[in-house]
């Protein structure tokens, strides 16, 4: 079976963990909190049409939608991009099946037939990795920051199951963890012929292997998810630090700034303020809990509410950002 | 610190005095945990000795979420009504479908206190859905239960750590804190315990290495209050990391806590709280 990562499987100890394991599909991780159970229904037929805008000369978008995973989406949540130079193309990010990511290079392929060189991963969750299978036939290097192999390996098994739970084994199909096979530990270049794309590893801030890429050629920078807009951002690194990057990206210049999950084309520094304000907003209510000697059960209900109605999926992700939040600011 | 050469998982698990409770009865072989098994009337024999349980008298009440926001981090409260009189033996915190069905059991001591609510919170990891139960043994032994469900997964498995590197710089960092009630009169007080330490489940992934990373658990935990036992505690892996504990315990004179903690490496951690509240 190809999507099954099994590289880590050990032998078990004692106890039953390992049949434990195979009965437990959820997995509690931030992209892929699993509400209904969806296993049994199958993926609705047809791919998803990957639709993508040319927002600059040769930079390509295509726009997430703002769901949680389903067997009619099939993954299809996070923004993905390619970029053409002369010789080559780049691709940012693949959507979270071998389908739609699949779908996805089909349109790539209706712009432009030269090689893609790079698949490039802005962090390591399933809705930006998963499609990744599609474009092993163009053998290109995989590329991510240098925490997202490891980062990736120990979750792989997880993440493949609770996808599957969310979608359905049929829009599975083809899906597989690729990992990568370049790995950005400093400020690197990569070359698509007469277009540079700078790429950066980020401190632990959405998770600890953001990377973020900037095409020179257009100005047009590639947050991932270090930016969020619309769709409620979701922790699953250190609030700290991603309030911290933040504001280190108060100086930062772009003629425009593609979100991970939100508007395509955005602009520099506005575009960060709304996920700047949350983070502000959740750390402030539960430092002022901490402070009152409160509890993580009492953050959870009430830190944060403010924002309740400036954010698609809030329902979904916003106790879990609390929780996350809380466990982290509570040794400060 | 001395570290003892590493042994095997296993062996670590067989010795381990906190899960000797489940594990002297034969529990060590592989039991497949299944979704439509009911596990209880073995939990029962195992950890309680098929001895009689009342359930849902209102002695125990147990406060824990029905859908979990994080496997690995699922927080519960264990609450003894004002209405329940005189001392308790002990509790037992059981989570049926666990890999380590025992989450944790505490002893209480003379400082435990009584003549009001009396409270533990910790957080634990929930592996699967499961029941949960509280089990309180009163003064005159009989055992008293509750249960919940909880509808999470992955807490066993799941790298808690979303920074590893970040992660082991602060291990063995320790919190006592003590929370005076509002009135000087009232007979009990509220502590807390943290403790920055993995409590590696057995379960979890080295990043690095691709192999399971060895478990390295709280094993015990001896709160005393100016001198005098509030409880011991034996933990096991189905405590979260960071291990965090909220609990009451009796007034006396200074309030002044002090824990001691030692993990199944041998290593202990001790701290005590400031005086008066801080």
């Amino acid at each position: 079976m190809s999507n099954r990562y099994s590289d880590n499987a050990g032998p078990f100890p004692v106890t039953r963990a390992d049949v434990l394991r195979g009965l437990t599909a959820l997995a509690a991780l931030p992209l892929l909190r699993a509400l209904p159970v969806r296993a049994e229904v199958s993926a609705s037929g047809d791919a998803p049409e990957m639709a993508v805008e040319e927002i600059a000369p040769g930079v390509f978008v295509h726009h997430g939608r703002y769901e949680l995973q389903s067997p009619e989406n099939l993954g299809d949540m996070a923004n993905t991009a390619f970029i053409v130079g002369d010789d080559a193309v780049a691709v940012i990010d693949t959507s979270g099946t071998a389908i739609a990511g699949e779908a996805f290079r089909k349109r790539l392929r209706e712009v432009t037939d030269k090689p893609i060189r790079y698949v490039i991963n802005t962090h390591m969750h399933p809705d930006h990795v998963f499609g990744n299978a599609a474009f092993k036939q163009d053998n290109p290097e995989f590329v991510a920051h240098k925490n997202m192999k490891a980062g990736l390996s120990v979750r792989a098994e997880t993440y493949l199951a609770s996808s599957e739970r969310m979608m359905g084994k049929e829009a599975m199909k083809g899906t597989e963890v690729i990992l990568p096979t370049r790995e950005i530990a400093e400020k690197e270049t990569l070359d698509l012929g007469n277009r540079t794309l700078v790429l950066e590893p980020q401190q632990t801030a959405h998770t600890n292997n953001d990377l973020i890429i900037t095409d020179e050629k257009t100005g047009t920078l590639f947050l991932g998810d270090l930016l969020f807009s619309r769709h409620i951002p979701t922790l699953d690194g250190s609030i700290l630090g991603w309030l911290d990057l933040i504001e280190k990206f108060q100086d930062r210049k772009a003629t425009r700034v593609v979100s991970g999950h939100g508007p395509i084309s955005m602009t520099m520094p506005s575009s960060l303020d709304d996920e700047q304000r949350y983070w502000t907003v959740v750390a402030d209510d539960i430092r002022k809990t901490i402070a009152e000697n409160g509890t993580l059960e009492q953050a959870v209900k009430t830190a944060g509410y403010s924002e309740k109605d400036k954010w698609k999926l809030f329902d979904v992700y916003h106790r879990r950002n609390v929780t996350a939040a809380f466990a982290e600011l509570e040794w400060e | 610190m001395p570290r003892q050469p590493k042994s095997r998982l296993g062996r670590k698990y067989l010795t381990s005095a906190a899960l000797a409770l489940f594990l002297a009865a034969g529990l060590a072989a592989p039991v497949p945990a299944r979704a439509d098994v009911d596990d209880w009337p073995m939990l029962h024999a195992a950890v309680f000795h098929n001895r009689d349980i009342i359930e849902g008298d209102g002695v125990v009440i147990l406060d824990a979420p029905a859908q979990a926001d994080d496997g690995a981090l699922v927080p519960i409260t264990v609450r003894v009504p004002p209405e329940v009189k005189g001392p308790l033996k002990s509790l037992t915190i059981v989570l049926d479908k666990n890999p380590v069905p025992v989450v944790a059991q505490l002893h209480f001591g003379p400082a435990a206190g009584e003549g009001g609510e009396r409270r533990f919170s910790t957080r634990i990891r929930v592996d699967s859905f499961s029941h949960i139960r509280a089990v309180v043994e009163t003064a005159d032994g009989k055992l008293h239960m509750t249960k919940g469900f909880i509808a999470a997964a992955g807490g066993c498995a799941a790298m808690n750590a979303k920074d590893p590197t970040a992660e082991a710089e602060g291990m063995g960092k320790m919190i006592v804190k003590t929370f005076p009630p509002a009135l000087d009169t009232t007979p009990i007080w509220q502590g807390q315990v943290m403790l920055k330490h993995p409590n590696f489940s057995g379960y979890q992934i080295n990043p690095n290495t691709g192999e399971l990373i060895e478990a390295r658990f709280l094993e015990k935990m001896v709160v005393k209050r100016d001198g005098e036992l509030v409880f011991t505690l034996d933990g096991t892996p189905s405590i979260s990391a960071n291990p965090n504990f909220r609990f009451t315990f009796g007034r006396g004179e200074h309030n002044d806590l002090d824990v001691t903690m030692t993990d199944t490496d041998g290593t202990v951690f001790q701290a005590q709280s400031k005086p008066s509240g801080s």
